[in-house]
């Protein structure tokens, strides 16, 4: 059923959208239908807000972002190319039969993590002084276009990379230091809980 | 049947911004200290987080975070000859309750007076002559400088972790801030918040004109800040849900914010929520308090024994608290004599809107509540007034808080006030109208007070306060005056039509203005024009303090709270290093 949904949904998204030639570089990692690698912490790219994503590649290529493959494929498109791969990629649906590997991973968080996870989403933990992460990113995660990414359906392993660079300070391309704020106020166990808790909504998109 | 309780050293009545930071300074000091608090515990989480926060019909319509005003609304009436009414719905001015006071729904505006507010009958009698006031104005000096209050404000903008920029360091002008501003000893402790778009059109013509823009204070975070209580605040998102609202993100400076965790985790702290405070009991003496009288949620009637009793409440409310528990001799605007209630004041309110073409894109929602810019130039004392026939003046700022679809719809004059015409204009104007407030002083006048009501009763059968008030000619005066300096700006800025509203009479509680309301139990040298001596204690109850704007003589043209704020710590530091120790009178009457 869920090989069916794929085949259907890939010749939709091959209808709706000739990836750029650019996107080669991406689908590598990234996948054929910038669903991600699965399994690993290179994100899911499809139905990601197209201003995020070339904000991010702008980063990539300016520094302000460190990431040592993905600053050298940024600087090696200009700010065209790049705001065509964000749209292109903003515009793919995410393949529903994508976000049944997703949702297992959650299945390997306890019952008391992903409880976790779901608190510190919608309602933050006043302890720690960290505020829900719905308030930015807005309900279940489902991104907010001009200001906060996406967070529903994404990969945990990738969320908790994220999540441990803004703690460590490695990334530091968020808008007044707020990812840094809450991140630096988080421990390993939330942040395992909360990037399972995401991986695990299927996207809105 | 009334509970006796064990005495304690210090009871707080209201668990505000001046409660929780005397209580916890006391705390600390060693003091037991319970706070009574009439309505309920509130944290950041979970109780300020999205989306129900932005529930703009419940907190902005609805006003959900106020006093409760079926339970215990206020009387109000313009003149003495008229019957003072209930203000069953509030709209004028919005007093809040619960854990963190006000100051949770407040806007983060956060400023000093100048020097020349703190002596303004001196300094007015100097500078223009005995005879320049209308007799009518009851001004008087505070009985405390801005010199003594500097550290004060500056240990409070610390706490807070206000963002702005210094005008003046020390006696030198600095580049970018307010030159009208009085000497400050060092810079706020963050950067001043971004800059709104209409901010910098506001800049662009303030300058042309001559004029000294500046950008707001600001205590909604420009970055990150750990207070010297330890605690992290955040970035502001600019939201647009500030005045009304509690904060999400840690970013508003509030109580919850600055203080609070640090007091709670205090032993000698007890807070108690849902304590409806009757009254404070004196002995038979009349001149020391002995305990505190208060009603739970539950109904039962405690008596909390104290040694010193601090009455920490919103201003209106001190006023009112004091007159129901007989402390100090209440005004009466007949003979002028009397203290408790007089020279209640306010702040006179004008607007100016530049309505735009469509080329000229303000996105008024995105804001928070104080990253406005802003001149000082026809504040205070800051400009001549011979010949002007008033004193006083107001900040005029492009002080954009919010574009809410409920209740932000600017429309040009001569727009039908509902149906099609109306829609079409506010789809129109919305994203194009630049909104400066003009935020005047306020001066106290001896028709102008609070009184117990002779009518109308609380939910636990106590009389309510009763506010009889109008603007007087003085600042009617004054608002025509600095709103056709608003209205020049706006027509510098290149609006395509300026509109100004000066404040006009009678005042209404209908329409709202600012949530600052003060004096009535008035800060002073002498015993027969103040209810307080100049650290806040009763002249007649010296174990009593009555902190809050209830204690300004009048007015000035910014908001209150950072005054209060220094004010707070003023007493703060005489309650440790002087009263404590030796209790009894700080100032001989």
């Amino acid at each position: 059923m869920n090989y069916v949904l794929f085949l259907l949904l890939g010749a939709g998204v091959a209808a709706a959208a000739t990836p750029p030639p650019e996107a080669a570089a991406c689908q590598a990692c990234h996948g054929a239908h910038g669903e991600g690698m699965v399994g690993g912490d290179k994100p899911r790219l499809a139905g990601q807000s197209a201003h995020y994503l070339d904000k991010q590649l702008q980063d990539f290529a300016s520094g302000a972002r460190d990431n040592a493959i993905m600053s050298a494929i940024a600087r090696s498109l200009n700010n065209q190319t790049r705001s065509k791969l964000a749209a292109y990629y903003a515009a793919l649906p995410v393949p529903a039969a994508l976000a049944v590997p997703t949702s297992l991973e959650h299945t390997t968080a306890t019952a008391a993590q992903a409880g976790r996870g779901h608190q510190l989403a919608i309602e933050g933990a006043e302890g720690k002084r960290v505020q829900a992460c719905n308030n930015c990113h807005g309900p279940e995660g489902s991104g907010v276009a001009l200001s906060a990414p996406a967070l529903a359906g994404q990969l945990a392993a990738y969320l908790a990379a994220q999540l441990k660079s803004f703690q460590q300070g490695s990334r530091k391309n968020d808008a007044g230091s707020l990812m840094r704020s809450v991140a630096s106020q988080l421990d390993e166990a939330d942040i395992t809980a909360v990037a399972s808790y995401y991986a695990s909504i299927p996207s809105s998109h | 049947m009334v509970q006796q309780l064990k005495e304690v050293d210090v009871v707080v009545i209201g668990v505000g911004m001046v409660g929780s930071i005397l209580a916890k300074e006391l705390a600390a000091a060693g003091y037991k200290v319970v706070g009574l608090e009439r309505g309920n515990t509130r944290f950041t989480v979970p109780e300020f987080q999205s989306p129900g926060i932005h529930d703009e019909l419940r907190f902005d319509v609805r006003k959900a975070l106020m006093q409760d005003n079926t339970r215990e609304p206020v009387t109000f009436r313009n003149t003495s000859s008229q019957t003072g009414l209930p203000i069953r719905r509030w709209e004028s001015f919005l007093p809040g309750t619960g854990l963190g006071g006000s100051m949770v729904h407040w806007n983060g505006q956060t400023y000093r007076f100048q020097a020349n507010d703190f002596e303004l009958a001196t300094r007015t009698r100097e500078r223009y002559g005995q005879g320049f006031l209308d007799p009518d104005i009851t001004i008087q000096d505070w009985g405390v400088t801005y010199d003594e209050l500097e550290p004060h404000y500056d240990r409070f903008e610390y706490l807070l972790g206000t963002s702005g920029k210094a005008g003046n360091l020390k006696g030198q002008i600095q580049p970018g801030g307010d030159p009208h501003e009085s000497p400050r000893s060092r810079e706020y402790p963050t950067p001043p918040q971004k800059e709104h778009y209409s901010g910098a059109l506001f800049r662009k013509a303030a300058n042309s004109l001559g004029y000294h823009p500046f950008p707001q204070p600001s205590s909604n975070l420009s970055q990150p800040y750990t207070n010297p209580e330890g605690l992290k605040m955040n970035t502001c998102v600019f939201c647009g849900f500030c005045e009304r609202y509690a904060c999400e993100h840690y970013a508003k400076s509030t109580p919850q914010t600055f203080i609070l965790p640090v007091l709670l985790a205090n032993p000698n702290f007890e807070l108690r929520t849902g304590c409806q405070v009757q009254r404070i009991n004196l002995d038979s003496t009349k001149q020391r308090a002995t305990d505190v009288t208060y009603i739970d949620n539950a109904g039962r009637e405690f008596e909390q024994p104290a040694s010193l009793v601090i009455t920490c409440l919103f201003a209106i409310n001190n006023i009112r608290m004091l007159l129901l528990s007989g402390i100090g001799k209440p005004y009466d605007p007949a003979t002028g004599k009397g203290v408790v209630g007089r020279n209640y004041a306010y702040q006179t309110m004008s607007t100016v809107a530049s309505f735009f073409d469509e080329d000229v894109i303000v996105n008024p929602f995105m804001a928070s509540g104080a990253s406005g810019t802003l001149i000082n130039d026809f504040a205070g004392d800051n400009f001549d007034h011979s010949g002007l026939g008033f004193i006083g003046g107001a900040f005029i700022g492009a002080v954009n808080t919010n574009g809410r679809p409920i209740q932000y719809h600017p429309t040009p004059p001569g727009t039908p006030a509902w149906g099609k015409g109306w829609k079409n204009a506010v789809v129109k104007h919305y994203n194009h109208t630049i909104m400066f407030s003009l935020h005047g002083s306020s001066v106290s006048q001896r028709q102008n007070y609070a009184d117990l009501d002779p009518t109308y009763k609380d939910a636990w059968s106590q009389p309510l306060l009763r506010i009889t008030f109008d603007f007087p000619k003085n600042d009617l005066k004054m608002a025509e005056y600095v709103t056709a300096r608003g209205v020049e700006i706006g027509k510098a800025m290149g609006a395509k039509q300026v509109a100004g509203t000066p404040r006009k009479a009678p005042y209404t509680t209908q329409q709202y203005q600012t949530t600052h309301n003060t004096g009535g139990t008035v800060m002073g040298n002498d015993p027969s024009t103040s209810v307080v001596n100049r650290y806040l204690q009763s002249w007649d109850v010296p174990n009593v303090f009555v902190i809050g704007a209830s204690a300004y003589p009048q007015n000035a043209s910014w908001n209150p709270t950072g005054t209060l704020g220094a004010l707070t710590y003023w007493v703060a530091d005489a309650l440790k290093n002087e009263y404590l120790k030796n209790p009894g009178r700080l100032v001989s009457p």
